[in-house]
């Protein structure tokens, strides 16, 4: 029940991290093409074979996304914070496993469980300190170079992000630990990243 | 004890929990902090460094090619380009002897020229070459060894995300590192065919045959990988000429695959959101990683630990070439046991100040490009070779009939030509650098 529900937090996260990426790639993309249409408009190639089409063409106002970079810099940070929850319910971080092998199945859960315990408090700390971050930037009303929105926008969305990673944190580590004592299984069965 | 022994001390403990199965970020961002908590005698350090650095990292522009690249490499799996590759390659090559095997190489490097991934593309080929080749006779383990030692083919032929993290740590261009890692690939496929064209000479038995195909019908199927062709023109000659940077190029190539998966009907919601997932997972491991190595770093700076190791080995007074092939040996070493990713974050801080230090002969950038190359090659090498290369497993799991003995035996002679290969590079740095300017 709380799995199924933590599972779809998680998915749900990551598709919105995953959303915001793409929105950012078709970002970049008009930028780029923006900047291509104005080099070309601009380009002796086109002045001296049709001006006129040419001028047009600056006269649209073709040119790169303003301040871009900024917006990308700022949507990434929300979506890799969106996809640590799916990484950590499934057991996706990366893991040397040669050694343990040998070892019995319980050892290997006992380890699972004290790393995921770790892991969770990691999070929490790191949610902490963003938190700590956001009402810095908050306070003292720093502002990005170009666009001008106030930074603690960014740290805001990511914060949210992290929070949402806390939660499913927490689950991991109670389910690891409940699972080492009961015998059960509380986690999805494991998928593991490709990379 | 002084920060340069806590630096020292750190090594060990890393390792130690890293092969007591703890997950490789958490295990570095856990030794950073505790270095930086005992090293400057409190948490204040730490702490304030968390506050804006887990967003720095995250937000960092540069690693944004990284999702990009990623995701870039789930549109072109469900595109139908691995199979439009496959195809082709086997349309051309698939009558020779060990044809088919040869082919199956052929489209591991074509999808690696659009997928940065090296687990991806033997995933991907898998899929589409291993039914081929078992159909044509060809032998389990061969089948298997030739689709595992062709994925590392992925991650060779630019676009790669372990190039990417390379740049970065060494501060390189990520174009010339891409342009310098064209030649080694495409020699690692030539190799790889070699190889394949030697093993059916001493196993006969290994691979079947098939009649040529007429001409005709061989053009008609290379026509079909133009989209493959395109979009890696596009990506990594955009970035070579400057018409956008390496992240710009990323975001075009994403979206350049995103509508030929599109075009081709393959993209629906459904399986957007499974890329997305797909994404999602490596791309959460991958930065968890970076944070990790982030902190670590850090922490061994401070600690003068990289200077330090620096002054003893030149202190020395060992060749260039004496250090060079043990720090080869190291990573071929450790490649069989730990991701080339957190291996690449871990040691190239520590190793890459040793050998910029060194003389041999060339300037600072080729020899930053060389060795990022030759690291690159080298970290691969573990991904085929036993017992515990990733790719070896991965291809394995999709063939239950060979048991895993057999791709262990077939795949030595890969691992052979990929020693032979580094050797090469080795002697003669002029191959790795020929196409820079």
């Amino acid at each position: 029940m709380l799995l199924n529900f933590m599972d779809r937090m998680a998915r749900s996260m990551a598709i919105l991290g995953g959303l915001v990426l793409t929105v950012l790639i078709v970002l970049t993309c008009i930028s780029v093409l923006g900047r291509g249409g104005n080099t070309f408009g601009h380009s002796e190639f086109l002045t001296s074979l049709a001006p006129g089409l040419a001028e047009a063409l600056i006269g649209t106002g073709i040119g790169p996304v303003r301040g871009d970079f900024e917006l990308v810099e700022a949507g990434i940070a929300f979506a890799i914070f969106a996809f640590l929850p799916l990484c950590q319910l499934h057991g996706g971080h990366a893991t040397v496993d040669v050694f343990t092998s040998y070892l019995p199945a319980r050892i290997n859960n006992a380890l699972i469980a004290f790393w995921e315990v770790l892991l969770s408090a990691i999070i929490l700390l790191i949610t902490w300190r963003l938190f700590e971050g956001l009402t810095g930037k908050f306070g003292n009303g720093e502002i990005t170079y170009i666009l001008q929105f106030p930074v603690w926008y960014a740290y805001a969305a990511s914060f949210a992000a992290a929070v949402i990673a806390s939660v499913v944190a927490l689950y991991c580590a109670a389910a690891r630990v409940t699972g080492l004592l009961t015998g059960r299984s509380y986690m999805p069965a494991s998928e593991g990243a490709s990379h | 004890m002084s920060l340069l022994d806590l630096g020292l001390l750190s090594f060990p403990v890393l390792l130690a929990m890293i092969f007591l199965r703890a997950p490789i970020g958490l295990a570095m961002m856990l030794c950073g902090i505790g270095g930086l908590y005992f090293g400057m005698g409190g948490a204040n350090m730490f702490l304030a460094k968390l506050k804006s650095e887990t967003y720095s990292t995250f937000s960092s522009y540069s690693l944004t090619i990284i999702p990009m690249f990623l995701l870039m490499g789930q549109f072109a799996t469900l595109s139908g380009m691995s199979s439009a590759l496959f195809k082709a390659s086997e349309a051309w090559l698939g009558h020779r002897r060990g044809g088919v095997a040869m082919a199956a190489v052929g489209a591991c490097a074509g999808f690696g020229a659009i997928c940065g991934s090296s687990l991806a593309t033997a995933a991907t080929m898998g899929k589409v070459a291993l039914p081929e080749l078992r159909q044509y006779g060809y032998s389990g383990g061969f089948s298997t060894a030739t689709l595992a030692a062709g994925g590392t083919l992925g991650i060779l032929i630019p676009p790669s995300v372990i190039l990417v993290i390379y740049a970065i740590l060494t501060e390189q261009n990520i174009a010339k590192l891409f342009l310098a890692a064209f030649i080694p690939g495409l020699l690692a496929a030539l190799g790889y065919m070699l190889t394949i064209s030697i093993y059916v000479r001493l196993y006969p038995g290994a691979a079947g045959t098939r009649p040529a195909i007429p001409y005709a019908e061989r053009w008609r199927a290379l026509l079909d990988v133009w989209p493959v062709l395109l979009v890696f023109g596009l990506v990594v000659g955009g970035i070579y000429r400057g018409w956008f940077t390496p992240t710009e190029g990323a975001a075009v190539g994403a979206a350049g695959t995103g509508i030929i998966a599109l075009v081709s009907g393959n993209l629906g919601w459904q399986v957007f959101k499974q890329a997305i997932i797909a994404t999602a997972m490596s791309t959460a491991m991958i930065f968890f990683i970076v944070l990790g190595a982030a902190f670590y770093n850090s922490f061994l700076a401070l600690s003068q630990v990289p200077q330090e190791l620096s002054n003893i080995v030149l202190g020395q007074g060992f060749s260039p070439w004496t250090v060079l092939l043990l720090i080869l040996g190291f990573y071929l070493i450790f490649g069989c046991l730990m991701d080339s990713l957190s291996m690449i974050l871990l040691t190239i801080p520590i190793f890459f100040p040793v050998i910029s230090q060194l003389d041999f002969g060339l300037s600072p950038e080729h020899l930053a490009i060389w060795f990022g190359i030759l690291v690159l090659i080298v970290v691969e090498v573990g991904l085929i070779t036993p017992p515990v290369g990733m790719n070896l497993f991965i291809i394995n799991a999709m063939d239950r009939e060979t048991p895993m003995v057999d791709t262990y035996r077939a795949v030595m002679f890969f691992v052979g030509s990929d020693i032979l290969r580094v050797i090469l590079l080795v002697a003669f740095p002029a191959i790795t650098l020929f196409l820079l300017p």
